[in-house]
C-alpha cells in the first residue's frame, strides 16, 4: 500500500489513527501495541507471505541483540564482539539472498561465462531500510546507548508503517523515547502539522514528480534501444530525472514525517534542499541524510579511523593541512570514501549502474576533499574564494549530480553512456522545430552548421520546456518543507528558529490560520485529484 | 591535563590539520560551527588526538560526541 493511494489516504491511515486514539484514551500500552497490529497489516497488504520472511528475521536479531545486552556486564568483549559479528553477517546474508542473488549470478557469468539457474527471488519490500537500522540497533546494543528494550519496543521500532518502506532510516535510541513519552491521543497541532507534511508531500509525489516522469521515460526509453540522443535531449533527460527522484523522494519522506507526526512521532528530517548544495560534500549532508548519517558512522568512520590510526602508527604522514602527501591521499581519503560510496551503490541497487553511480559520487567526493585542500591557496583571500566558489560550486555541483542520475536512472551502463555522451555533444545537435522555424537567418546558419530541426521522436519539447525550468526554480529557490514548517519542529534536527524577525522568515512560515488553510486545502484537492494516476514506485527495489 | 590544555590541544591539532590559524575551539564548539570540519577531518582530527593524548576513543564514541566538550571530558575520562 503506497501513501499516494486512495485505500491508504481514505481507508488505512484514517482507521489507524482513529483507534490509535480511541485506545489510546484507555491505555497507551494498548495503542503502541495497535501501532504494531496496524503496520503489519500495512506490509502485508502488499504480499502477505513477506510477513513471514520479515517477522522471523526480526525475531533472530531480538535473540542476538538481547545476547550482546547480557554478555554487556560480563565484560566478555570477545564473545560480545563474536555474536555481533554473527548477527551483522546473517543481516547481510538475509539482505544478500533476497537482493543480490540474482546479479551475483549476472556478474558470474558475465565474468566466467557460467549460467548459474536461481529460482525467481521476489525482494521484500523495504528490506534495505529495515536490514539497516537491525544493524544499527545491534551496534548500538553492542556499543552500550542502549541499555534495556522490550520485544514490545523493539518489534514497534522495526515495523513501525510511516518509514517501513523508504525510510527514514531511524536510530532506536532517537525513537523509542518518543513512543515512551507519547500520550497517544488526539492532538491538534500534531495533527495539523503532519497533515500539512503530508499534503505538501502528496503534491510533490503525484503533481510534480509524477507529472514530469512521462516526459522522461521516453527518452530514457529509446536510449535503452540504442537510439542516439542528441545534446539538448540528454540534457533534459539529466535534469528532467534529477527533479523527479528529488520531488519523488523528498515528497514520499515529507508525507512519512506527516503520519509519523500524527501519531505525536517525530522522525529524522532526511532532505533540506539538496540541490542548493555549493558542493558534493554539502550534497550529501542534505540528500537522504539518515543513509549518509549511517554510512558514516557505521562504514566510514571505523574505516578510515582504523586506517588513520595504522598510518600515524607507521609514523607516516596524515592527509590534511601542510603536511599532506598523495600517499595519504588515496589511502585515507579516497579509498575509504569510494569503498563507502560502493556500498552505497550496491545498497540502492542490484545491478552495475548503481555500482557506477555510487563509485562515480566517491570520485566526486573524494576530488571535492582535495580541492577544500588545494582550492583556497589559489585565490588571494577567503572571502574572494568564497564569493566565486558559491555560484561556480553550486552550477558544477548541480551538473555532476545530473550526470549521476543519468545514470542511476538508465536500465543499462550502454544507455547511460548513450545518455551523456548526448550530453557532451556526441551525439549530435538537435532543437525543437518551434524554435529552429522561428529564428529567421539564423536558423539557415544553424541548419548549416550541423543543428538539425526537431527532437527525438516521442519527446514533448514545448512540455518539458515548461516542466524543467518550473521544477528547477521551485527545487533552487522556494523554501522547503521543513523551513515552512520550522515553527513546529516537524522533524528530528530541525529546531524552531530562535528569530523569525526576518521578514522572510516570517512570510514563509505555516500557522494556523484562514489563508494557510485556503492554500493547504488547494494543494491537498489537487494532490487528492491526482492519485490513481501513473505513478512510478522509485524504491521498490532499495 | 586540565580541561583548558586539552582544549588547547584540540585546537591545535584542528588548526594544523584545516591549515587556519583563526580557528578557537570552545566546550560547546560543534563540527557544524568550523568551516570544513567535515567527516574526513573529524577522523583524522580522533587520530592525531589519540596520538597525542596517548588515549583511544570506542568508534561509538566517536560517532556520539555532540560537541568538543564531550570530546574533551571523555579524553580526562581515560587519561584518569
Amino acid at each position: 500500500m503506497l501513501f499516494n493511494s486512495y485505500e491508504f489516504i481514505f481507508a488505512f491511515w484514517p482507521a489507524a489513527l482513529a483507534v490509535f486514539f480511541v485506545v489510546g484514551a484507555i491505555s497507551r500500552s494498548w495503542a503502541l501495541g495497535w501501532i504494531i497490529v496496524a503496520s503489519l497489516c500495512f506490509y502485508a497488504y502488499w504480499r502477505p507471505f513477506n510477513v513471514l520472511i520479515i517477522v522471523p528475521a526480526l525475531l533472530i536479531n531480538f535473540s542476538v541483540a538481547k545476547s550482546l545486552q547480557k554478555l554487556a556486564p560480563l565484560k566478555k568483549r570477545n564473545w560480545s564482539r563474536a555474536v555481533l559479528i554473527t548477527g551483522i553477517a546473517f543481516n547481510v546474508g538475509f539482505l544478500g539472498y533476497f537482493k543480490y542473488a540474482n546479479f551475483a549470478a549476472t556478474v558470474a557469468h558475465d565474468l566466467f561465462g557460467r549460467q548459474l539457474v536461481l529460482t525467481e527471488i521476489i525482494l521484500p519490500l523495504g528490506i534495505s531500510f529495515i536490514t539497516f537500522q537491525m544493524i544499527a540497533f545491534l551496534i548500538d546494543v553492542h556499543g552500550g546507548r542502549i541499555e534495556s528494550f522490550s520485544l514490545r519496543d523493539f518489534i514497534l521500532f522495526a515495523l513501525f508503517f510511516p518509514q517501513l518502506i523508504a525510510g527514514p532510516i531511524v536510530h532506536y535510541r532517537e525513537m523509542m523515547p518518543q513512543f515512551h513519552r507519547a500520550d497517544c491521543r488526539f492532538d491538534t497541532e500534531n495533527v495539523s502539522v503532519g497533515l500539512t507534511l503530508f499534503a505538501f508531500g502528496l503534491f510533490k509525489k503525484v503533481v510534480l514528480a509524477d507529472g514530469i516522469a512521462p516526459l522522461i521515460s521516453p527518452i530514457y526509453q529509446q536510449a535503452a534501444h540504442g537510439s542516439p540522443v542528441s545534446l539538448v535531449t540528454a540534457w533534459m533527460a539529466a535534469v528532467g530525472f534529477t527533479m523527479q527522484i528529488y520531488f519523488d523522494f523528498s515528497g514520499y519522506t515529507d508525507m512519512a514525517l506527516g503520519i509519523a507526526r500524527c501519531f505525536g512521532i517525530r522522525l529524522p528530517q532526511n532532505f533540506y534542499s539538496p540541490l542548493r548544495a555549493s558542493n558534493i560534500i554539502d550534497f550529501w549532508l542534505r540528500w537522504h541524510i539518515t543513509l549518509t548519517r549511517f554510512l558514516t558512522a557505521y562504514i566510514y568512520n571505523p574505516l578510515a579511523l582504523w586506517l588513520t590510526r595504522r598510518r600515524l602508527a607507521q609514523r607516516k604522514p596524515i592527509y590534511g593541512g601542510r603536511k599532506s602527501t598523495l600517499g595519504a591521499y588515496l589511502e585515507l581519503l579516497a579509498f575509504p570514501t569510494v569503498f563507502t560510496m560502493f556500498l552505497s551503490g550496491l545498497w540502492h541497487g542490484a545491478g552495475y549502474t548503481f555500482l557506477v553511480w555510487g563509485l562515480l559520487h566517491g570520485v566526486y567526493l573524494t576530488i571535492n576533499h582535495g580541492w577544500r585542500q588545494i582550492g583556497p591557496r589559489l585565490w588571494p583571500d577567503k572571502e574572494s574564494y568564497a564569493r566565486f566558489m558559491r555560484p561556480a560550486g553550486l552550477a558544477l555541483t548541480f551538473v555532476c549530480v545530473a550526470v549521476s542520475m543519468i545514470i542511476f536512472r538508465a536500465t543499462t551502463m550502454g544507455s547511460a553512456i548513450n545518455l551523456i555522451g548526448g550530453m557532451a555533444g556526441f551525439n549530435g545537435v538537435a532543437l525543437p522545430t518551434t524554435i529552429v522555424d522561428h529564428l529567421g537567418p539564423l536558423s539557415g546558419w544553424l541548419r548549416g552548421v550541423g543543428v538539425a530541426g526537431g527532437l527525438e521522436p516521442g519527446v514533448d519539447a514545448n512540455k518539458l520546456a515548461l516542466w524543467i525550468p518550473g521544477l528547477t526554480i521551485i527545487a533552487l529557490t522556494f523554501p522547503n518543507t521543513l523551513q515552512v514548517l520550522a515553527r513546529y519542529e516537524p522533524a528530528l534536527g530541525i529546531k524552531a528558529p530562535a528569530d523569525e524577525s526576518r521578514i522572510g522568515a516570517r512570510a514563509i512560515a505555516w500557522s494556523a490560520t484562514p489563508a494557510w488553510a485556503i492554500i493547504l486545502s488547494v494543494i491537498a484537492a489537487v494532490g487528492v485529484f491526482h492519485l490513481g494516476g501513473e505513478s512510478e514506485f522509485l524504491y521498490w527495489q532499495f | 591535563m586540565t580541561e583548558q590544555d586539552i582544549l588547547d590541544l584540540f585546537t591545535r591539532i584542528l588548526r594544523d590539520l584545516l591549515g587556519d590559524d583563526s580557528i578557537v575551539l570552545t566546550m560547546d564548539t560543534r563540527r557544524d560551527d568550523v568551516d570544513n570540519w567535515d567527516s574526513f577531518t573529524y577522523v583524522n582530527f580522533i587520530a592525531v588526538a589519540e596520538m597525542e593524548l596517548d588515549v583511544k576513543f570506542s568508534v561509538t564514541d566517536v560517532e556520539s560526541f555532540e560537541n568538543v566538550g564531550a570530546i574533551v571530558r571523555k579524553a580526562q575520562a581515560l587519561l584518569a
